[in-house]
């Protein structure tokens, strides 16, 4: 019997091509989208999830308040994690990282290395990162011990044994001992790096005076902490107050400075921390790419149940006659449903070739390899296929139910008519599709509309045609800045400590407020010379700029922005003006006040930031350079950069690049989003294409009657289409408040961001109407151009 | 093997109500070739879905086979009809993805035979119908003869008791009309029931009997052996 389903299954499938092309093409596309959809949410859950101490390691982070503002950060001060490992016995261990970039040489090899980390020597012990070569206990046990992933060994060392051989680490060329050699940290690993040394690099040697073990008020690396089986990590959190009390409660209360410590589960800090820190993922983009592949398999399963059924009537005679020759009901429904699982099936096939097909763009879009290739994941290709079988099942079972109670009388006697049930499932089936789109589109317009506004929006400083060199404080860089300044094809050269859209550091600072008193804040700090202010176009709204006629101004002059001011309650720029401040060992008054500029991207709202001027602190060489002959000039810049630093690097980058390089989530976020929405688009016009087609032939009669009474061509195009455009009309009615407010939502993670306009729907709507008009046509003007006496002679 | 008494049926539309049968009883027996004639509209189609157990009543009763079948379900009245009805129609009603030999083979799927017996039973029925040589074509590739030949085969391809043919030659023309008639009347002759519905007259006297029918209701009978 079964034989026998397959096989007429397969011949309808071949004598209706067209239509089972539709059908299997517009599932073949949701599936894949599907299925992209699967491999990448599967990916980002898959972050951290492969070291079996997963569910007893957590991550401490802190919130910290001083008097004037409060911020939360994912980093704890540099002693809270070997405390916490010395007071508490329920902590096994702890390990401290940190993220470094450093210059790394071996001979004439030299990288600047962006992400290496100094760690604590139980890293190995914790993490599940695998050792090739090295005793995991005392790997990165000594100062200057360093670990390379097989990668970077062989980057520096080629096919030798690293193990006992040096690197010079740091500007200062310290000697580091390779001391093992590690597997390539896998990509889903929020913990990531090439390279990896000891901390107590740091703390026992290098800023052996700081005694950063004992440092509660110092800030840079990230601590997790390993605790015992049985430990309730509440119960552990609740003891920080005292904890935190015992060991610093007078240093905070000198310095106005309270911390709360948290804790993080390890295995939720990719995906659900918002304090971000070494790569975050968002659970937010899980659930809406989630949601987008439910909507696309939906709109797919929609074509496909909407097609069958308004196919029905083909199928009517089959039915009767398989009942009146003795087929039940159940076995005509086993039947139908079979054959929605063999159409199922067959673009399972087809979508596991377009998915092959697509997977490397999409790991391009998405950034990352979300998976080398589908066969290397039998699950995924499981899941699919029970997929594909659950869509079969499901979006068969209306249809089927729908043939297999046909009643055998009215369909093989021929007075048999559609009834007007199905019509109406058909036609919110085709709203529900159109919503789904229409909201898409808009999504997609938004997300565009916000990302050029967040590129061309006015950031109040000067990002074109300036060159950023690495130098990473080296003693040299001034003589460096001198030389490069004189150039042919260079304007003018700046020092500074950090550049917008680069992180900057923060400083606890004490500032005089409108009421005269000493206010306590901590506030971005940039450390820069005396032209960075005309580098970047920086508007003074008060006082003056840094100058070297001044004396005084590379100790004891600070100028602040807008939001500063504003924090310590002056309502006019002038007021701040003598302003006293103490900060970080220096004490002196503000001399200028500077506009609001974007130091940071357009997602976060503008922050207090201070400027002083702190010879030896800069790291960062800011060329301006003619936009003539610009390659020309970057050549001259670099024999300059060999002959004055010949033992780094030279690592250079535009800054306006640099500063849309924030964007590039968002850009990822809005491409993934766009191509869906395409796809959504496309099949839900498959489905229309294919409904029209139906919908015109069982018209076929009427519209005969209407020509020989004199209707006219675009008459009949009218009538026709008509009836699809009140539903793509419907849809855009229900999407679009749908769409405002998930996009409101959406934009409420943007500090800057754009108003929704009404123009936005409108063209979301009028361009549905469009693709709907021009798909529904192409059939209607078919039909209406169709000889009259045919169409009325084979009724 | 049929009795039916006092047989009802209506047909609804919003506004009006049509009576399709208006209380019609008569027997049938066993190894009978009856005839139904009347003018289109008079129930003839009706009675005969209702006959097939394709429709049910809505007032009466319906014995076949001894039993009272009139208050069937969906399922028993399948079941009933799978293993004692063969049906023939007008429009052959073959199913244009199966082949001749599919198509004829189907009431045998549907009955549960294994596919070694079917393929021989098949094959008989297809080389006594004169159509072996067509067994792997499709109905639109025969003419219309062959397909109802072939429509006949799969009738009695279940070795039914009774078999309903509605207006068989109604397609035909005279000389193939003839030869399906003569089918008929050998598998009357075998002993097979059969209840035609027809507007030959030529043809309604290969039959023992004419019932004719108007407006729902018996008219007159002839009995013509």
């Amino acid at each position: 019997m079964f034989k026998n389903y397959i096989k007429i299954a397969l011949r309808n499938l071949w004598r209706r091509r067209g239509f089972s092309l539709i059908n299997i093409i517009g599932l073949a596309i949701g599936m894949t989208a599907g299925f992209l959809i699967l491999l990448y949410v599967n990916f980002e859950r898959s972050y951290d999830q492969f070291h079996t101490k997963k569910d007893r390691i957590y991550r401490i982070v802190s919130d910290i308040k001083t008097p004037s503002d409060s911020f939360d950060t994912s980093l704890a001060a540099w002693a809270v994690a070997p405390t916490l490992e010395k007071q508490f016995p329920e902590v096994e261990a702890a390990v401290r990282i940190m993220n470094v970039s450093m210059l790394v040489r071996k001979d004439d090899i030299k990288f600047k290395e962006t992400t290496t980390f100094a760690v604590d020597s139980a890293f190995f012990r914790v993490f599940d990162f695998k050792l090739i070569q090295g005793d995991p206990k005392t790997v990165v046990k000594s100062p200057f011990s360093i670990v390379l992933s097989e990668t970077a060994a062989k980057k520096y060392f080629g096919d030798q044994n690293p193990i006992g051989k040096s690197l010079k680490i740091m500007e200062e060329g310290h000697i580091a001992t390779v001391t093992g050699v590690m597997e390539d940290m896998p990509e889903n690993s929020h913990i990531n790096a090439d390279i990896i040394f000891s901390l107590t690099t740091y703390t026992q040697v290098l800023e052996k005076d700081s005694d950063l073990d004992n440092a509660w008020g110092n800030y840079d690396p990230a601590s997790y902490i390993l605790v015992n089986e049985n430990t309730n990590p509440d119960l552990l959190q609740a003891k920080f107050p005292d904890f935190l009390e015992k060991n610093s409660g007078d240093e905070m209360r000198e310095y106005k400075m309270f911390v709360t410590l948290f804790i993080e589960p390890f295995k939720d800090v990719y995906l659900y921390s918002t304090r971000g820190g070494n790569g975050s993922g968002s659970i937010t983009n899980i659930y809406i790419f989630s949601i987008i592949a439910i909507f696309i398999l939906l709109i797919a399963s929609i074509n496909f149940i909407n097609l069958t059924t308004a196919r029905s009537v083909e199928r009517a005679k089959e039915v009767g006659i398989r009942k009146v020759v003795g087929a039940e009901k159940q076995q005509l429904a086993v039947q139908f449903i079979g054959e929605s699982i063999i159409i199922c099936l067959i673009a399972f096939l087809v979508s596991i070739l377009l998915t092959t097909l697509l997977l490397p763009f999409f790991n391009d879009m998405a950034g990352k390899i979300v998976s080398p290739g589908i066969f290397s994941t039998p699950f995924h290709i499981f899941t699919l296929l029970l997929l594909s079988l659950t869509i079969g099942i499901v979006a068969g079972l209306y249809p089927s139910f729908v043939l297999s109670s046909f009643k055998p009388i009215n369909v093989l006697k021929g007075n048999f008519s559609t009834g007007t049930k199905g019509v109406l499932l058909r036609k919110s089936l085709v709203i529900t599709q159109f919503t789904i789109s229409i909201a898409l589109i808009i999504g997609t317009i938004i997300i565009y509309n916000q990302m050029n506004y967040m590129r061309n929006q006015e950031l109040g400083f000067n990002k074109e045609q300036l060159l950023i060199l690495e130098t990473n404080a080296t003693e040299s860089q001034e003589t460096l800045a001198q030389a490069i300044d004189n150039l042919p094809g260079v304007i003018s050269t700046s020092l500074g400590s950090a550049t917008p859209g680069g992180g900057n550091s923060s400083a606890y600072s004490e500032i005089q407020n409108k009421k005269g008193d000493l206010q306590i804040a901590n506030l971005g700090l940039y450390f820069v010379d005396y032209d960075y202010i005309s580098q970047f176009d920086l508007k003074l709204l008060a006082g003056r700029g840094f100058s070297k006629e001044f004396a005084s101004d590379s100790t004891e002059a600070m100028i602040v922005n807008e939001e500063t001011i504003k924090l310590l309650g002056y309502n006019d720029p002038n007021e701040a003006i003598g302003a006293k401040f103490k900060q970080w060992g220096r004490e002196g008054q503000i001399i200028g006040v500077i506009k609001d500029f974007h130091y940071t991207s357009l997602q976060e709202a503008i922050q207090p930031l201070t400027m002083r001027i702190e010879l030896n602190h800069y790291n960062k060489l800011i060329v301006k350079v003619n936009a003539e002959n610009s390659t020309r000039t970057i050549a001259s810049i670099e024999k300059k950069w060999q002959s004055i630093l010949p033992s780094a690097p030279f690592d250079y980058y535009f800054l306006d690049e640099y500063f849309d390089r924030q964007y590039r989530s968002e850009e990822r976020f809005g491409n993934l989003f766009l191509s869906f929405a395409i796809l959504a688009i496309l099949i839900s016009c498959l489905g229309l294409l294919g409904l029209a087609a139906y919908s015109t032939l069982q018209r076929r009669r009427e519209i005969g009657i209407r020509k020989v009474i004199g209707a006219s061509v675009s008459g009949i195009v009218n009538l026709l289409s008509i009836d699809f455009l009140k539903l793509v009309f419907i849809a855009f009615i229900i999407a679009s408040p749908l769409a405002w407010y998930a996009m409101h939502q959406w934009l409420q993670d943007f500090a800057y961001k754009i108003d929704i306009q009404w123009w936005v729907f409108l063209l979301a709507g009028s361009s549905a109407v469009c693709i709907a008009l021009v798909t529904v046509s192409f059939h209607a003007l078919k039909a209406s151009l169709s000889n009259p006496i045919k169409s009325l002679r084979t009724e | 093997m049929i009795q039916i008494t006092e047989l009802e049926k209506y047909y609804a539309t919003e506004e009006v109500q049509t009576i399709a049968l208006n209380k019609l009883s008569f027997d049938i027996k066993e190894g009978e070739f009856v005839a139904i004639m009347g003018p289109s509209g008079c129930g003839k189609s009706t009675l005969l879905n209702i006959l097939g157990l394709l429709d049910d009543p809505d007032g009466g009763s319906f014995i076949f086979n001894d039993i009272d079948v009139t208050d069937f379900n969906e399922r028993k009245r399948a079941n009933l009809r799978k293993h004692n009805i063969g049906f023939i129609f007008q429009s052959f009603n073959l199913i244009d993805e199966l082949t001749v030999f599919e198509n004829v083979e189907l009431p045998l799927i549907y009955t549960g035979v294994k596919a070694a017996e079917r393929k021989k039973r098949v094959d008989i029925v297809l080389e006594k119908m004169q159509i072996m040589h067509r067994r792997n074509h499709f109905p639109q590739q025969l003419s219309g003869g062959q397909q109802q030949r072939v429509a006949v085969a799969r009738a009695v391809i279940n070795e039914p008791k009774l078999i309903l043919a509605d207006e068989p030659t109604g397609n035909l023309d005279s000389s193939n009309g003839n030869e399906v008639m003569q089918m008929l009347t050998e598998l009357n002759d075998q002993g097979t029931t059969i209840i035609m519905v027809t507007h030959s007259e030529h043809d309604a006297k290969y039959g023992h009997r004419i019932i004719r029918m108007l407006d729902g209701k018996k008219v007159t009978e002839n009995i013509l052996v």
